[in-house]
């Protein structure tokens, strides 16, 4: 059974279609995020979700439900926002209970959820104290915590974690991770930080231009993506695109420059081949060629290094292209001038450089 | 000493001189309308109007509330002043509230034709009302209620609409949108969250508001003429009788009282809330 189900949606404002034609299952239990650049759509296509963004087409069910012309509140969601929004003039226990007040909950049942989200969030020594009085960090935990005591089908997130520092990002990061697992609750959650989506996801949609463009587990979504610009995308530093062509028998190795590279066994999408391809090379799978033939490698000249600690960042120039390559401190540290380069061919992605799409 | 610090100086001493002008300016006409209220009506007659009274008395004070006439009617300006708060505090409440759900609606809710709206409020804040006075008085007399409290009460309430919508629009459209949006999902309405999330996140600009209004219908004089009619003219209109009155000698002491008092709930409310004021005009102007 599907917690939510979003098809066909689209919305346009005015002349601009932020949202074509988007088709969204998420399973219960799931944490799906949403990611993309700004401008993307996706927080259009959470607020849809929501109800607070009126659609032009398709539908969206939750929990079985048709809610697509429900009020926000009729449909069984919760929502955190970036802002947080908690309502000034409350104080923390007034902000958790005014849903369920709204609602007229029993007096002795908002008690107890506040008690069960307060020690849950660790905000029980705060329940008394204004907004703000508090700090970035705490108020995002009251502002989740105003979401959970409403105990929806579906959470929805909003880009909770972007105001805050980069320490308590991580923090809060991890503890999201934790109440999901806690919980178990469907969760859609709205991020232009790939590293958040990647650690907290259990399916990335990735979205540009009011689409998704791949729709996947986080590891698919690095090790397969589905077009260039998801590729290019996600990760960091960005995956290293090479024009090439494909050459030889049943297209069996790829060429660019002076160089041909052998494709073993590449799992072709489609059977059917462009024969301009763009060669995608994550910079963890170029590494120094010590006892590999020179013919299945790559000359480059080194630019410079970028040590991150555990690793260092190699960039090297290889005629037209600039190739970044992850390498260990140790090998780093004795690079200089011209160097091979190997390519881990098992693991690149061709795209074809019409339609960007993977082949 | 440099050319340019004794051109600055020459400058500073200028700015002074203005200052202490303007200074004077403003406070000479108060001082001698202080002064005449509390001399005795001989006094005013013989001596300059700048002089002080020889031996103040609140004597001119005391017959201006209780028995200063306005042609044949003897009842000191006490009456203009019941009047004048009869037809303030429904007003005031009345059009600040008015006000106060027009700009939340305009700001956070998805209005049909709003921008339309908008531009008739503009509109309405810039129309002289000169112009619109005959047609309003017809208008009234056509449902019968020209002349009388609920006419002056709504004329007032229409006049104040369009500044007040606008003062609120602009502060509600600085608070962030995702309130709102928070309290939808928390399955409040309309007016459950003007009531409970905006109105208390309001108290400034509710102050500015009260005080804009307040003072602006207090001090009304046109309207109150027009529309109040005879049994309820406000404070002002009865002050222009008073001091306009042609029978027997003309007592400056008396008038100038009437005029003291009839000015005194607005300055008393600039003291008093100046502050609020100043906070609340600025956290309307700033966002966040």
């Amino acid at each position: 059974m599907s917690a939510v189900s979003v098809r066909g949606l689209s919305k346009a404002f005015g002349p601009l279609r932020v949202l074509r034609d988007i088709d969204l299952p998420v399973e219960a239990g799931e944490f799906t995020v949403l990611l993309g650049p700004s401008g993307c759509g996706k927080s259009t296509l959470l607020n849809a979700i929501a109800g607070l963004e009126d659609i032009d087409g398709g539908t969206i069910e939750i929990g079985d439900m048709d809610v697509t012309h429900h009020e926000p509140s009729k449909r069984g969601i919760a929502m955190v926002f970036q802002s947080y929004a908690l309502y000034p003039t409350m104080s923390v226990r007034g902000n958790l209970s005014f849903g369920l007040r709204v609602k007229s909950t029993p007096k002795r049942e908002v008690e107890k959820r506040i008690e069960w989200a307060s020690r849950l969030l660790q905000i029980d020594e705060l329940l008394d104290r204004k907004p703000s009085q508090l700090s970035g960090g705490q108020r995002q935990r009251v502002a989740i915590g105003r979401a959970l005591v409403q105990q929806a089908r579906v959470f929805l997130f909003d880009e909770p974690l972007s105001n805050l520092d980069a320490k308590l990002r991580t923090e809060m990061r991890v503890e999201l991770k934790r109440l999901h697992k806690e919980l178990g609750a469907t969760i859609i959650y709205v991020t232009h930080d790939q590293i958040e989506a990647m650690t907290l996801a259990t399916r990335i949609a990735v979205m540009r231009g009011g689409r998704i463009e791949q729709y996947a587990t986080p590891d698919t979504l690095y090790e397969q993506p589905a077009t260039l610009f998801v590729a290019g995308f996600v990760g960091s530093p960005a995956m290293n695109f090479l024009r090439g062509e494909l050459v030889g028998d049943a297209m069996r190795a790829v060429r660019f420059g002076a160089v041909t590279l052998p494709l073993n066994g590449y799992p072709f999408q489609h059977g059917q081949v462009a024969r301009d391809v763009v060669i995608g090379v994550r910079p963890e799978h170029i590494s120094l060629a010590q006892d590999i033939p020179i013919e299945a490698t790559v000359e480059a000249d080194t630019l410079f290094m970028e040590p991150m600690g555990a690793d260092t960042l190699g960039w090297f120039q290889c005629g037209e292209h600039r190739l970044a390559a992850r390498l260990s401190p140790q090998v780093a540290r004795g690079i200089n001038g011209r160097v091979r380069l190997n390519f881990a061919m098992d693991q690149v992605s061709l795209f074809d450089p019409e339609s960007e799409a993977r082949l | 000493m440099t050319a340019a610090s004794a051109q600055a100086r020459i400058g500073r001493i200028g700015l002074y001189v203005l200052l202490l002008w303007t200074c004077l300016f403003f406070s000479i006409p108060l001082l001698v309308v202080i002064a005449t209220s509390l001399k005795t009506s001989d006094e005013v007659r013989t001596f300059s109007i700048f002089s002080l009274p020889a031996s103040p008395s609140f004597a001119a004070w005391v017959k201006a509330w209780l028995s200063a006439c306005t042609g044949l009617n003897c009842g000191g300006v006490h009456v203009g002043f019941w009047n004048s708060v009869r037809i303030l505090i429904p007003s005031v409440i009345i059009s600040v509230f008015a006000g106060s759900v027009t700009g939340y609606a305009l700001s956070h809710w998805r209005v049909r034709g709003a921008n339309i709206i908008m531009l008739f409020l503009l509109l309405g804040a810039f129309i002289p009302y000169q112009v619109i006075l005959y047609p309003l008085v017809k208008m009234f007399s056509t449902i019968g209620i020209y002349s009388s409290l609920p006419c002056i009460i709504s004329v007032h309430v229409l006049f104040g609409l369009p500044v007040m919508s606008l003062l609120f629009r602009n502060y509600y459209a600085g608070l962030p949108e995702e309130l709102v949006k928070a309290a939808r999902i928390d399955g409040a309405g309309f007016w459950r969250i003007f009531f409970w999330v905006m109105l208390p996140m309001s108290v400034n600009i509710l102050i500015v508001a009260t005080i804009l209004q307040t003072t602006g219908i207090w001090n009304d004089y046109l309207l109150g003429l027009i529309f109040a009619g005879r049994d309820n003219i406000p404070m002002t209109v009865q002050l222009n009788a008073i001091s306009t009155t042609s029978t027997g000698v003309i007592e400056y002491n008396v008038n100038t009282a009437a005029a003291l008092l009839t000015a005194l709930p607005p300055l008393l409310i600039y003291f008093t809330s100046g502050r609020y004021f100043v906070r609340g005009i600025t956290a309307g102007a700033v966002k966040g």
